[in-house]
């Protein structure tokens, strides 16, 4: 069916979408030369994050369990354990973090190009890793599965905080929930939290995950065109928005205990 | 011998029990347990032994898709709140923003599905050059269950996707010549994705409702063909003056005798409808009827098993049609409300 689906069959949009495109690139073209603020397509300033909804729960045959949604990106954790380490695994003191990412065949506007993000899995495992006590559960492994429902941009981060979100419904011990925010750059301007379309176009993305309370960065990624002190500022922009999103993500979690106490 | 000290060993269990806390006793005991209940014609989740979970539709989850749905079974408590008190909307879990209320998200398990229904263009087969075609996929990621693992799908999954494409295809309910577009030369490739959010027993009677609201859902977009013989999708009014549309009319796709489905476990003399997945670990036999909307039978599978009476499987055929008519309704209400959500 794979290979039927990769020679005879082809999404109908994509022959329409095609001028759109170019209509759009042009658009940001022209933003660009008169470097000026331009309207994002969901009406956000360049600093303001897409509302964030995340709650616990979605999973109850899980561990511990999130759920967030930013904008069109949808995603779920499922955290299960700390069990009993594959047999083939070696004796360990500490126990294991193992991460793994997937996305549904329609999460991308093209069926199955969610498959591309392979590097995901191993760059949720280095986000938490830092933040997760793994000797409070030595011999044994800790699972943390992430499905992306639907892809709309900035995917990475959204899955590092929704992680670290169900790590905490799990009861798993951390030094601090990790958060995590992404911001493009156009040129001259930074736009945070980038949508799919925005980040298409970005001359650089950088990713940041963050220990809010400890004031520490588990996982900087940097790509693309960067001047120095963009760096900088970008980093800081992330860092605050990082501490906002734990807030909400501490909220949460109140909720939740304050519920299952009563 | 196995049944006597089976026997002995749910007598000793309801001695302990007393004395064990409840939860320790349904993990150790799960069978004992469960005819402790079930002496009292009552389940461990509360429902009577014919009754099925409490069942919501929520159409459209999914952008990215023609048609999609989320379903979910069991008792999720959801309470409306007036959208003020949210900045946002989440339109995918609308249970979710309910536990932001001070009853909460509840920790009863319940089943959940996410159907989508992805449109392409091939040629069709020369045998059939006026039919679409239908790949339906049932996924069992490894958010759903503790006992899936990535790179090693669950056994059931494909067992699944074989029995909903049957079912699908032999009641008739999707006509492949509604997906031609021009005849011999392009038609459509209904993509048929089922995840499984959150496994809790009678996956295939979920995901058969799923489908069948994903199709439900499905709006086919307006195409057009181009001069290199390609199709693309025409939008906004512009564009239907512009193009000679090819499919004006086929927008919908009729149904034709929606199935439905129930499974029942059988246990002893009883018969336990839509079975948890603890109830699924401790019993045996199960048989899943597949009714349509004529009440007509569309498929009886029982695999192995426990023998059973034909009395026993009447009374499965029985349940099956109780349960269609509810998901009728509560599918019909799903439409409307999601007709209401458009106008506004």
């Amino acid at each position: 069916m794979s290979v039927q689906a990769a020679t005879g069959t082809y999404s109908p949009a994509a022959a329409a979408a095609g001028d759109k495109r170019r209509e759009k690139r042009e658009e940001l073209r022209r933003h660009l030369a008169e470097d000026a603020d331009w309207p994002r397509a969901d009406g956000r300033s360049f600093h303001d994050c897409r509302p964030a909804f995340m709650q616990t729960g979605p999973t109850t045959a899980a561990s511990g369990s999130a759920y967030a949604e930013f904008g069109k990106t949808k995603v779920i954790v499922s955290v299960f354990g700390p069990r009993e380490s594959k047999k083939a695994m070696m004796y360990s003191d500490v126990g294991r973090l193992n991460c793994n990412v997937s996305y549904t065949t329609f999460a991308t506007p093209v069926r199955g190009q969610g498959a591309d993000n392979k590097e995901y899995s191993s760059m949720l495992h280095k986000a938490l890793e830092g933040a997760v006590m793994l000797h409070t559960f030595p011999k044994t492994t800790v699972d943390v599965f992430a499905l992306v429902l639907e892809s709309g941009g900035s995917d990475l981060p959204i899955i590092i905080s929704c992680a670290s979100l169900a790590l905490a419904d799990a009861g798993i011990m951390m030094y601090d929930l990790v958060t995590s925010v992404s911001v493009s750059c156009f040129r001259k301007n930074i736009i945070i939290d980038p949508t799919s379309d925005e980040e298409a176009w970005q001359d650089g993305s950088l990713v940041v995950a963050f220990m809010p309370a400890r004031k520490e960065i588990t996982q900087l990624t940097l790509t693309g065109e960067w001047s120095d002190s963009r760096i900088t500022n970008a980093v800081e922009l992330c860092m605050d928005a990082c501490s906002k999103l734990s807030d909400i993500l501490r909220d949460r979690l109140k909720d939740t205990a304050t519920l299952t106490s009563e | 011998m196995a049944a006597e000290t089976e026997a002995a060993a749910a007598a000793t269990a309801s001695g302990l029990a007393g004395e064990m806390e409840v939860e320790a006793y349904r993990r150790l005991f799960p069978l004992a347990f469960l005819e402790r209940h079930l002496r009292e014609s009552v389940r461990p989740d509360g429902r009577h032994l014919s009754e099925a979970r409490h069942t919501t539709i929520a159409l459209g989850a999914v952008y990215s898709a023609h048609g999609s749905a989320l379903i979910r079974l069991g008792e999720t408590v959801m309470r409306s709140l007036p959208s003020s008190s949210s900045p946002f909307s989440p339109l995918f879990f609308p249970a979710l923003l309910a536990s932001r209320a001070p009853q909460l998200f509840d920790e009863m398990p319940s089943q959940a599905m996410l159907a989508s229904v992805k449109l392409e263009v091939m040629s069709p087969p020369a045998e059939s050059p006026d039919e679409g075609s239908v790949a339906v996929e049932f996924h069992m990621p490894p958010i759903c269950s503790p006992l899936v693992r990535p790179g090693r799908p669950a056994d059931v999954a494909p067992v699944i996707s074989k029995a909903l494409e049957d079912v699908l295809m032999s009641s008739g309910t999707i006509n492949l010549k509604d997906l031609c577009l021009i005849n011999g030369k392009a038609s459509w490739l209904a993509y048929l994705d089922i995840y499984c959010l959150n496994a809790d027993g009678s996956l295939f009677d979920a995901a058969l409702i799923s489908a069948v609201a994903a199709f439900t859902h499905l709006e086919i977009p307006l195409v057009s063909v181009g001069d290199d013989g390609r199709v693309f999708t025409v939008g906004g009014n512009e564009g239907k003056t512009k193009f000679e549309l090819v499919n004006r009319e086929k927008r919908k796709l009729a149904l034709g005798g929606i199935p439905f489905s129930l499974t029942c476990a059988l246990h002893k003399d009883n018969v336990l409808a839509d079975p948890t997945s603890e109830e699924e670990s401790v019993i045996e036999t199960y048989i899943t009827v597949v009714v349509d909307s004529s009440d007509r039978l569309v498929s009886i599978q029982k695999l192995g098993g426990a023998v059973t009476s034909m009395e026993t499987v009447k009374e499965c055929i029985s349940l099956a049609k109780e349960r269609r008519r509810k998901l009728i309704e509560i599918l019909t209400d799903s439409v409307e409300a999601m007709e209401v959500d458009q106008t506004e």
